[in-house]
């Protein structure tokens, strides 16, 4: 809470610096959480692999199979079967990865790459035979797909009450147009107001799986298979029957990801090449959040932000501002790597935060190619500094034979 | 009543028969010892028993009644717990997560009932003696407590058969004595405990019953009252233990090695290797010994040149080697023998006259110019069979071919035919059988008279008072005491190394 008020602090003074209102705006923080669900869902989709041992960069190929049948379940059947039945197409796409690396042995990397090739090369198949014969569909896209209901929380956002419309006090904070306190608030009502269902499920999932990894019997034995497969097998745990749910599970979340995606809530449509490389950006949330579930919302936030702003940031004033926001980031991580005496972290933050400083300062503006790049830029920055401090499961990757101890 | 009955247990893996038709019956509430070398199958007929491994014929027979075991969950129905050579413990788990794994007390909702599982553990803990927090992680304890979690695991689900595979070897003499407290516990309270070892005078110490075994086979079961130690070898490798000799003297005035004040820091700044001093001269071993994670590795680490020191420096003959590279220590004439030898000594899918030239690889004759030559690395490689006696068809089979003892032989060879002028082995004699053993003190010891500075670091106590000059022992990072192995025992020095001797102000 204190570093979402302390970011909050550093847009709002950065926006009143340049000539844009988008950085804090409702419309942004409710781009940012669409576009943080796909993220999120794939970063816990990759938990669960992981946690299992099992690496997953097949996530990209399972939010794909999510997609198209999220797409073709919701046409069919409405919006939540479209969720449901896209979750089947990812976890088929997690069997095959679970069927390749844990029964045959199959390295995880080569398994999951092949996923991601086979994957749009199933759902154009699949579009060919299927779509095609729809109204106002293609080899590369569906007709529109139905969503599901939407909630505005009462009294942080005005939303109704068993019929009776409470008041909107984080909107009437937000209209008096007070310094810092009405950037919060817009950022926060943007939060709660006309909410889809599926995000709010998609958040729930997010302590669902700290339980659930934490608490219960599954999970602990979920667990072991990424910590020391051998020392649970001598305990009479089935480790491959843990490591096929874990796989499974996170084709299924990846593939609620993909349905999410081709919902109206961001797309309202299935496109070819619509996932835009977010199972990748799904496994640096993972990363980034240590392999936990808060650490992955976190990172799902932070990710989908520059794509919430980037969206309607028609003349890139918005991402222009960005660049100071990325200089003052790096200004923290320098001071903190000096603190720490980590040279080459703090050279780099240095000259990344100069560069950043510098183009900011010569322009204006930044061009389109840099406002579709800048979260990917973001990603890559962000877990340079952060990656070296963390610890993955200690046996995931590794193979695994019952026997062979 | 025999609580375990086997008949006729067979198992073949590729290339070895590791268990050739072997009876063994073990009566109810004993000890019962299994001795035997490393590779004369103990730890697989273990396996088998606990339903690791499917033997490949005879059979299983537990209170009489006959099984097939396909799994260790069967095994633990049927009240056999195992404690392995090697602990089955997770890091990152508690004590509590750690040892109620596979039989978690339950709540609704597929939730676990911590709270039962700590009390049950804290009950089982107390009943045998066994001290231990629940709650902390596993990564905080040290070996003994390791050792200790292991054991309270098994006895959690009430296991009845208990098999420990070489459940010493990681400890120190004092630690051997609480351990041995707790088996004699367990059998007072009714259990059975099949005891894995190969150091007799333990064996001797704790068991009712001792089977041996060789290569393979019961060679035959006596009772310690009837044996004496030299008896004992003499059945397990048919003749007498080698015992490490370091013989005369050859320590010269010539320092090779020589680390001052040196500074390793870990995650956090904290330091694993605290202000260590040290000089190795030429013809002399130096000993380190100490409790593993103590800093022996970082401290190798620190001197082979893969962990940078966060102050003092190391000098090589003279030279200042502390921020030099790995490969210029190397071609200065620093030998290396890893811990470790399948993860850092060999790359076991290759030949044995590539890995021959491993790490010299820049130098004649494995290379000229830019190129590597193969008839170079061919003839060293034969040179080192034959000179190391590396017992392999040819040199064209790959690494994985070899017994470990071959290979340690091999990479032995290996570092000695470059002429080193100081050696950092690191526990060279792990895991190889008592010949390859010999073979490996002989070599070191004759490269110590041709002037060979050696540091030795090693957890097999008699190794390190065989065969050093002067040994050192570490603790928690520093250096807390200098002894001369010519009148010290295995005992003291335990008592060293846990710091006990220490606290107790001996000198």
């Amino acid at each position: 809470m204190i570093y979402a008020a302390v970011g909050v602090l550093v847009l709002t003074v950065v926006q009143g610096f340049d000539d844009t209102e988008r950085l804090t705006a409702v419309t942004s923080s409710q781009a940012m959480l669409r576009w943080a669900v796909p993220i999120m869902l794939a970063g816990l989709g990759g938990l669960f692999s992981e946690r299992a041992g099992v690496v997953n960069i097949g996530l990209e190929g399972m939010l794909i199979l999510g997609t198209w049948f999220g797409a073709w379940g919701a046409i069919n059947y409405g919006g939540w079967a479209g969720l449901l039945i896209g979750m089947l197409g990812g976890g088929l796409g997690g069997l095959i990865h679970a069927v390749a690396t844990v029964s045959f042995g199959v390295d995880h990397i080569i398994s999951g790459v092949a996923i991601n090739v086979t994957a749009p090369g199933v759902t154009r198949f699949l579009s060919s035979e299927i779509l095609t014969n729809y109204d106002g569909g293609s080899i590369t896209q569906s007709p529109r797909t139905p969503g599901v209901g939407r909630f505005t929380f009462p009294f942080l956002a005005g939303g109704d009450l068993f019929g009776w419309t409470t008041p909107d006090i984080l909107g009437w904070f937000t209209d008096k147009d007070w310094f810092f306190v009405s950037d919060f608030t817009g950022l926060a009502r943007g939060l709660v107001s006309q909410l889809s269902l599926a995000t709010m499920i998609a958040f729930a999932l997010v302590p669902a799986s700290a339980w659930l990894i934490w608490r219960t019997r599954f999970g602990l034995r979920l667990r072991i298979c990424g910590e020391h497969p051998v020392g649970g097998e001598t305990q009479g745990i089935n480790i491959y029957l843990y490591k096929y749910l874990g796989v499974v599970i996170s084709g299924a979340l990846a593939g609620l990801g993909g349905a999410f995606i081709a919902s109206p809530e961001l797309s309202g449509i299935y496109l070819e090449g619509q996932t835009n490389g977010r199972g990748f950006i799904g496994l640096a949330a993972l990363i980034f959040g240590n392999w936990r579930p808060g650490g992955i919302m976190a990172g799902a936030l932070l990710f989908g932000y520059p794509f919430g702003v980037g969206l309607r940031d028609l003349d890139g004033s918005a991402s222009h501002a960005l660049l100071l926001v990325n200089t003052i980031a790096l200004a923290a991580v320098l001071a903190w790597a000096l603190y720490r005496r980590r040279r080459i972290d703090a050279g780099l933050a240095a000259g990344l935060g100069l560069g950043a400083a510098v183009w900011y300062f010569m322009s204006t503006t930044v061009p389109d190619w840099w406002i579709s790049i800048l979260p990917f830029v973001i990603v890559l920055v962000v877990l340079v500094f952060f990656s070296q401090r963390l610890r993955m499961p200690r046996a995931d990757g590794l193979p695994y034979r019952k026997g062979e101890a | 009543m025999l609580a375990i009955e086997l008949t006729g247990i067979t198992k073949r893996f590729p290339g070895v028969v590791a268990n050739d038709d072997i009876n063994l019956e073990v009566a109810e509430g004993e000890i019962h010892a299994i001795c035997g070398e490393n590779g004369a199958g103990k730890s697989t007929l273990m396996k088998i028993l606990y339903g690791m491994q499917p033997p490949d014929s005879g059979t299983i027979r537990i209170q009489g009644e006959e099984v097939e075991l396909h799994s260790p969950a069967q095994a633990i129905e049927l009240g056999i717990g195992m404690v392995h050579q090697h602990f089955m413990l997770a890091d990152q788990f508690t004590v509590l997560e750690n040892v109620i794994l596979g039989a978690e007390p339950m709540r609704s909702l597929g939730r676990i009932d911590f709270d039962a599982g700590r009390e049950h553990l804290d009950e089982v803990g107390r009943a045998y003696g066994l001290d231990i927090n629940a709650d902390d992680l596993v990564e905080s304890l040290e070996v003994g407590e390791r050792q200790r979690v292991e054991i309270i695991k098994v006895l959690y689900r009430g296991a009845e058969i208990l098999i420990l595979d070489e459940p010493t070897a990681v400890l120190v003499p004092q630690e051997v004595d609480e351990l041995f407290r707790n088996i004699r516990e367990l059998k007072a309270s009714g259990a059975t405990i099949l005891f894995i070892d190969h150091k007799l005078d333990e064996v001797l110490e704790i068991a009712d019953t001792i089977t041996v075994l060789r290569q393979g086979r019961t060679v035959g079961t006596v009772k310690p009252d009837q044996v004496t130690a030299h008896d004992l070898a003499e059945m397990m490798i048919g003749s007498e233990l080698p015992v490490p000799d370091a013989g005369e003297s050859t320590v010269t005035e010539e320092v090779a090695l020589e680390l001052s004040g040196l500074r390793v820091a870990a995650e956090g700044d904290r330091a694993v290797v605290d202000d260590v001093s040290l000089s190795v001269h030429r013809g002399e071993i130096v000993g380190i010994a100490g409790v593993e994670g103590n800093g022996q590795a970082e401290l190798v680490n620190a001197i082979i040149g893969i962990q940078d020191p966060d102050q003092g420096t190391i000098t090589l003959l003279g030279r200042d080697i502390t921020h030099v590279s790995v490969r210029h220590r190397r071609e200065m004439g620093l030998g290396y023998v890893p811990q470790d030898r399948h993860r850092d000594g060999l790359l076991l899918g290759f030949t044995l006259w590539e890995n021959a030239a491993l790490g010299h690889q820049t130098e004649a004759p494995y290379s000229r110019g830019p190129w590597l030559s193969r008839p170079g690395m061919r003839g060293r490689a034969n040179r080192i069979k034959d000179e190391f006696d590396v017992r392999t068809p040819n040199i064209e089979v790959s690494a994985h071919a070899l017994s470990g003892g071959n290979q340690q032989k091999l990479i032995l060879g290996r570092e000695m035919v470059a002429g080193p002028a100081v050696l950092i082995a690191n526990h060279p004699t792990r895991g190889i059988d008592v010949g390859a053993q010999a073979a490996v003190w002989d070599d070191i010891r004759e490269a110590r008279s041709r002037g060979l500075a050696t540091l030795l670091v090693s957890a097999d106590l008699d190794e390190l008072i065989g065969l050093s000059d002067t040994i050192v022992v570490m603790l928690r990072g520093r250096l807390v005491a200098r002894l001369d192995p010519n009148d010290i025992t295995p005992r003291d020095l335990g008592a060293y190394m846990t710091g006990a001797a220490l606290e107790a102000g001996a000198p």
